[in-house]
């Protein structure tokens, strides 16, 4: 898996739960999207680990910047398993 | 949990989208899947899908706590709106309950809910000393922690006239402290207990707890708690127990607002026992000690009876011939049911929808009233398509799960406490005082009598021959001669007219012992030869002997013997009882290394008086 794979799974998992489509680039990021609330961003990450099956470690998820950088840690904990 | 269907009903604008959205979210059980169907359920009020046309009650929730209520109230809300109750949300500030409770002015009491749930803080809940304070310190401060969350809930009750539902607190479930957790009343484990016991057993009508302790434990101490939710958005818990707390806490709200269910409607063959009656006969079913299947069909029967005191109605309606599902109910010892338990028994092959209607009508209760437990697929798919109202369950595979299929099926619980309840309380402490009494008393006579003992003595019956069976091949050490014998051999005992045998069972007020003495006796010159004499261990020094020797000189005088005649062969186990029968007033007449024969007069025997009630005795037809 690479970033564009897991951009790409992200994307299924974004469409299920957001209300308007979003399309997702490594340089979007929770402020472009209105609905990406800290709200909803506790339910979205535990979907995220279920689906890729990682586990994130306590405030790491809040530093990546972008979908870019969340993919990328995405992959390094999944390297991790 | 697979999606795709309920995600193209949503795109085809097709309202069927409704009724498998709630069919999912029943069948969810990860949080992930529950938030997946609430979106899904948001986007379809988003695109105005038409829903089914239904009454949907309209209900004011405020939660209100030491967490944050997010994701916990989207859960709720998704929950109580499949549940076909809409939910008008107001949450709190994250750890801001005590002023919102405290301030009349308060956004809470602006709201005017109509139920309101507390989730008090777990750091609260905490003994503020050293774990080697006195006892009493810590107690007192448990007591205390009890009466402000109770005054807590009763100021939110006063003030808004509200049902209050609070949680009580998750037990820790790290090894710290050691076995030392429990003997400290100032550890987090045992404070927490018991301000949890405190808080249950203290609250009053309007307020109902969501038990915490119980759905960790449930699910587990470790899968509960999730530390990094708490430091990245203080979360009360895993996404897995917040699943379980919302499911409860809606659970409890709808069950503030409809009745539990009244009657329960049973199958017979493979649902009250192993088998089926017209096929396998009276003998043939699986049901009782005889085998770990039949255990399995008793304890399931031993649970529905609780459910009868608890004050559910029984019923049976099942595809049978009528003659024989009867005769189970009459005739087979190890049945717990009896006819006069059932409120309606409705044997034919009439569609069980017609027949759960019928009843329906019959005692006068709507069809919401009844639960339908079956083994059969096709049947439970019957009552859902011609009775829709009526709640279905369908048995799994294994009879061993029946009983914990019931116990969470959730419709039989009891919500209020009525005057009645008291009022039984009191009745409770009345006897509670006697058999305290009771208790006291050492001589081994009063106990005896105490235990109210029934027995029940049975000439040899097909029904029993698997379970006689079992116990003489089994049987080691109250067992006087050790003689091993095949069902085909007690069959053939059964048709011989110089051999009585017979066995006993026994029930006392704590429960059923079912078959526990079985005896075989050969008549042979005007003597009875005892052949076979053994007991279940568990039935010793309770009379159960004496019994036994009264019904063998009654069967031994109407065969005309003036004579028991006993011998004890030892083996490696059955010492205990080489001195039987000269404990019952035999006398010793041989004896050698390999055997001990013993000789008892009937001339002049009066029958021991015991404290068992016979209730029945062997080759009487009663």
């Amino acid at each position: 898996m690479n970033q564009t794979d897991v951009i790409a799974k992200l994307q299924t998992i974004f469409d299920d739960v957001f209300l308007e489509p979003v399309v997702l680039t490594p340089a979007i990021s929770a402020k472009d999207v209105s609905e990406w609330d800290s709200l909803m961003h506790i339910s979205l990450m535990v979907s995220v680990e279920k689906a890729f099956d990682v586990r994130f470690r306590v405030g790491e998820v809040e530093n990546a910047k972008n979908i870019g950088e969340f993919a990328d840690l995405i992959l390094k904990r999944q390297q991790e398993r | 949990m697979d999606t795709g269907r309920l995600k193209k009903l949503l795109l085809d604008g097709d309202p069927a989208f409704w009724a498998l959205l709630k069919q999912q979210t029943r069948d969810a059980q990860a949080f992930d899947e529950l938030f997946l169907l609430s979106s899904l359920r948001k986007k379809a009020r988003a695109r105005h899908l038409p829903d089914l046309p239904s009454v949907q009650e309209k209900i004011r929730l405020a939660i209100v706590g030491g967490y944050s209520l997010y994701p916990l109230q989207e859960l709720i809300e998704h929950l109580c709106e499949m549940e076909g109750t809409t939910c008008e949300l107001w949450t709190g500030d994250f750890d801001n309950y005590l002023s919102e409770i405290m301030d009349e002015a308060s956004g809470l009491y602006a709201f005017a809910p109509q139920v309101v749930l507390v989730m008090p803080s777990e750091n609260r809940c905490r003994y503020t000393g050293a774990f080697t304070d006195p006892r009493e310190a810590q107690l007192a401060e448990a007591n205390h922690v009890v009466r402000s969350l109770l005054e807590l809930a009763a100021r939110v009750h006063e003030k808004t006239r509200a049902e209050v539902i609070m949680t009580n607190f998750m037990l820790p479930a790290r090894y710290d402290l050691g076995d030392y957790r429990s003997r400290s009343a100032g550890s987090d484990w045992s404070f927490r207990k018991r301000v949890n016991l405190e808080l249950g057993l203290e609250a009053p009508p309007s307020l109902r707890i969501c038990d915490l302790e119980f759905l960790s434990h449930r699910l587990g101490g470790i899968a509960s708690r999730d530390e990094r939710s708490w430091f990245e958005s203080k979360q009360a818990g895993s996404p897995a127990l917040l699943t379980a707390l919302a499911r409860e806490a809606v659970h409890i709200i709808a069950s503030l607002r409809s009745a539990s269910k009244k009657v329960l409607v049973l199958d017979l063959d493979n649902t009250l026992w192993g088998g089926v009656v017209a096929d396998d006969g009276l003998e043939g079913i699986e049901l009782g000690d005889t085998s770990p299947r039949g255990e399995a069909f008793k304890a399931f029967q031993k649970y529905i009876a609780s459910l009868k005191q608890r004050g559910v109605l029984l019923a049976v309606a099942s595809k049978n011939d009528y003659a024989k599902a009867a005769e189970v109910f009459e005739k087979h010892p190890e049945m717990v049911l009896r006819l006069d338990d059932l409120v309606s028994f409705k044997i034919n092959w009439d569609p069980k929808s017609d027949n759960i209607r019928q009843m329906s009508a019959e005692l006068n209760l709507g069809l919401d009233s009844f639960v339908f437990v079956d083994d059969n697929p096709a049947e439970i798919e019957i009552v859902r398509q011609f009775a829709p109202e009526v709640a279905t369950i369908l048995l799994g595979p294994d009879p061993s799960e029946y009983v914990a299929q019931l116990q969470d099926c959730r419709w039989f619980e009891r919500s209020t406490i009525t005057a009645e309840d008291l009022e039984r309380t009191k009745q409770y402490q009345t006897e509670a005082r006697r058999k305290e009494f009771q208790a006291n008393i050492t001589d081994m006579d009063s106990y005896l009598e105490s235990l109210e003992m029934k027995g029940a003595l049975s000439e040899f019956t097909a029904v029993d021959v698997p379970r006689i069976s079992q116990l003489i091949n089994k049987s080691n050490q109250f067992n006087l001669t050790t003689r091993r014998r095949t069902e085909a051999d007690i069959l053939a005992l059964m048709r011989d007219p110089a051999c009585v045998g017979f066995s006993m069972r026994l029930a006392d007020r704590f429960g059923d012992h079912g078959l526990i003495a079985i005896v075989i006796g050969q008549v042979r010159d005007a003597v009875m030869q005892i052949d076979t004499w053994l007991m279940s261990c568990r039935v010793l020094k309770r009379q159960v002997e004496e019994e036994v020797l009264n019904e063998l000189a009654r069967l031994a005088a109407r065969h005309n013997c003036a004579s028991l005649h006993g011998v004890y062969l030892p083996t490696a186990k059955n010492e205990m009882v080489r001195d039987f029968y000269p404990r019952m007033g035999f006398t010793l007449t041989s004896e050698n290394e390999n055997r001990r024969e013993f000789e008892l007069s009937l001339k002049n025997y009066s029958p021991i008086l015991t404290k068992i009630k016979i209730t029945r005795r062997a080759y009487e037809s009663n």
